[in-house]
């Protein structure tokens, strides 16, 4: 079979680089790297055929310079940019200047993803097309509609960035002394973040869950719908656990999303893979949050349930070829759930973590996926997001899921730096988590700074350490026979006085 | 050396006899745990060398001290010695870029109370002060890049 292209570049870097490449391998595509000076020896690098330099480290003369990543593409004779998730993945301009060097983007139209870019614009047309969408404004705030917002909107409400994504530019106003300063520290946040201050309002949607529907389109009209994910598992706003299918919903409320989601991506001219987020309400009503016209981070649970590889069908479409009817027909078998792996101390308001990877154990065994971007030795930019993995698990059913990444999560370590893991390990005993009876509340009301270490792993930890010391101490190196060792040396290291450092 | 004393948080905790170690990794610092009744496994990690060392169990990484009876004397004595107040600098813990100075040089500030915004991995990270004072010295300026361990803010 003749690829859709014979060489391709990936404009990401970390596990979703490696993900696309993957793909290109099974798919005979050569791949093309692109690389910041401090990913030099990232793992993305060394998986692809051959890479390309494309700036510094900072991402704004690097991942997110157009120009520098256009014309790698050129020197190294790609066809096609796959632009992975972030980044460049939503830039119209970016799209833009690919199609215009003749090379095909992997991904929608350049006017789709202007449209879809701006929030505020796409809440009006999910509205125009009868959505229903989340009440608050569908204008730009400026600094002096505190008065008007707040009686328009009510609190509490959100503020967001209309260039928003990854839960940046976002604040809870939830009194009218805050508003003025979480204002403008959501512009702040959002000008450095996406070069736009633009922010707007939202009404808060709680307890609510976040369910997203996934979309494939082709060029020809042929548009599937591949099931929804739940994603209410959040800190910051942005997603730390997903599955499929949604554990809460009923099929009526399935096809209402699946029918809202369709309706969004009837109003733009769309294919390729597109999210479309909603808010479902404790009454099970949904509303229109935002659509992704890209490949999510989670896309894989989707794969999982389906069977189906969104990155081949993703390079497939940007071909020209259209959907086959497996895709247009796709069901979801058994239940599947991710968690994502990030160098972040949930002990510590899950503060993001620098430093280097020790060692590095990730699980196997049936039913277990993981997609990781770093591996025992890989240093973590501070540049970048922190995600250094994802653990997916599928099963027959969501109790089997969950035992199943239950398991997993047992047979995973990670050293040199703390993660979110004991989050996650927590999580699977958590009644409401394992009840499949949670919003997006779960980790303020229930996580916190996460329970005291019981006596028992105190115990256990000292145990380890004390070990350890002796066992490192009985394997140190043997003293040189003869030469200058003194004999009150030898004598005081038998007796275990010690003064150099050592392992 | 049976002596060693373990401490966790400065707190000394006792091994306990209920489980038994087995190496899985011995460079990596893989340990198989076995409770001796046999009712249950599990996998941890260490690191770490002499005196300090960090052991990961359930994804929790756990801090603790393992010192001979010779090290303990050595660490009381630096701990009377560090008992004294004195100037406190605030440090960056991470490498990021310093987008808003709230600290005035010559002021006061109150324990917890924001000196210095750092954008890092994406995020703002606002660095409060650890305890009140007076602001001694201010050594950042908002748009400058700061490495990890870097001097933002002196209290006097």
């Amino acid at each position: 079979m003749v690829p859709p292209f014979r060489r391709l570049l990936v404009a990401n870097r970390g596990e979703i680089a490696l993900r696309v490449m993957r793909t290109c391998r099974e798919l005979g595509i050569e791949t093309v790297a692109v690389y910041s000076d401090v990913d030099a020896d990232a793992l993305h690098v060394a998986a692809a055929d051959r890479a390309e330099r494309i700036g510094p480290a900072p991402a704004a003369e690097s991942y997110l310079s157009a120009e520098a990543i256009v014309a790698a593409a050129e020197r190294s004779g790609a066809e096609a940019i796959h632009p992975g998730y972030g980044f460049l993945s939503e830039s119209g301009d970016f799209a833009r200047a690919v199609e215009a060097a003749r090379i095909t983007f992997v991904g929608p139209p350049a006017e789709t993803l202007a449209t879809l870019g701006d929030k505020l614009a796409a809440r009006r047309a999910a509205a125009d097309a009868g959505v229903p969408i989340v009440p608050g404004l569908t204008v730009a705030l400026d600094d002096d509609t505190s008065e008007s917002v707040l009686a328009q909107v009510g609190l509490p409400l959100m503020l967001k960035a209309a260039a928003g994504g990854g839960g940046r530019g976002m604040r809870r106003v939830d009194r009218t002394e805050e508003l003025t300063s979480a204002l403008a520290s959501a512009r702040r946040e959002a000008a450095s973040a996406f070069g736009d201050p633009t922010i707007y309002a939202e009404r808060v949607v709680a307890p609510a869950r976040h369910v997203e529907v996934q979309l494939l389109g082709d060029r020809h009209g042929g548009l599937a719908v591949l099931g929804e994910r739940e994603c209410s598992v959040q800190r910051r706003h942005q997603k730390l656990v997903e599955e499929s299918p949604a554990p809460a919903i009923s099929q009526s409320q399935r096809e209402a999303l699946a029918d809202s989601a369709c309706r969004v991506a009837g109003s733009v001219a769309f294919h390729n893979a597109a999210t479309v987020e909603f808010l479902v309400g404790a009454d099970g009503s949904h509303y229109f949050l935002e659509m992704n016209t890209r490949l999510q981070v989670e896309h894989g649970v989707t794969e999982l349930v389906t069977g189906l590889d969104l990155v081949e069908w993703q390079i497939r479409v940007a071909a020209g070829e259209r959907l086959s009817e497996a895709v247009l027909g796709a069901e979801a078998r058994g239940h599947a759930i991710e968690v994502r792996l990030y160098a972040e101390d949930p002990h510590d308001g899950f503060r993001p973590v620098a430093g280097t990877v020790g060692a590095w154990r990730m699980p196997g065994g049936p039913g277990v996926r993981v997609d990781a971007g770093v591996g025992a030795g890989s240093i973590l930019p501070v540049e970048y997001d922190p995600l250094l993995a994802k653990v997916l698990v599928h099963a027959d059913s969501r109790p089997a899921a969950v035992s199943r990444l239950r398991r997993a999560l047992d047979e995973t370590l990670v050293g040199g730096l703390q993660t979110d893991l004991s989050f996650l390990r927590w999580l699977v005993d958590e009644p409401s988590f394992v009840a499949g009876d949670y919003d997006t509340g779960l980790v303020a009301e229930r996580w916190g700074h996460g329970p005291p270490l019981s006596d028992e792993e105190l115990a256990l930890a000292a145990l380890i350490a004390r070990e350890t010391r002796h066992a490192r101490q009985a394997t140190r190196p043997p003293l040189p026979a003869g030469g200058a060792t003194r004999a009150w040396t030898e004598a005081a290291r038998r007796a275990g006085v010690d003064r150099t450092p050592h392992r | 050396m049976s002596d060693l004393e373990l401490r966790i948080a400065g707190e000394p905790v006792d091994p306990t006899q209920d489980w038994t170690l087995h190496w899985l990794d011995r460079d990596a610092g893989v340990v198989l745990l076995r409770r001796v009744d046999g009712t249950a496994s599990r996998l941890a990690l260490v690191e770490g060398s002499g005196r300090d060392w960090v052991v990961t169990l359930a994804g929790r990484r756990i801090a603790l001290e393992a010192m001979t009876w010779r090290e303990r004397v050595m660490a009381e004595a630096e701990v009377a010695a560090k008992a004294h107040a004195g100037p406190v600098d605030v440090r960056a813990t991470l490498p990021g870029l310093v987008v808003a100075v709230s600290a005035i040089e010559g002021g006061e500030v109150g324990e917890g109370e924001p000196l210095v915004t750092i954008e890092a991995m994406k995020m703002q990270n606002e660095v409060r002060a650890p305890r009140g004072g007076h602001i001694a010295e201010v050594a950042v300026a908002a748009g400058q890049t700061v490495a990890a361990g870097a001097l933002l803010v002196r209290l006097g």
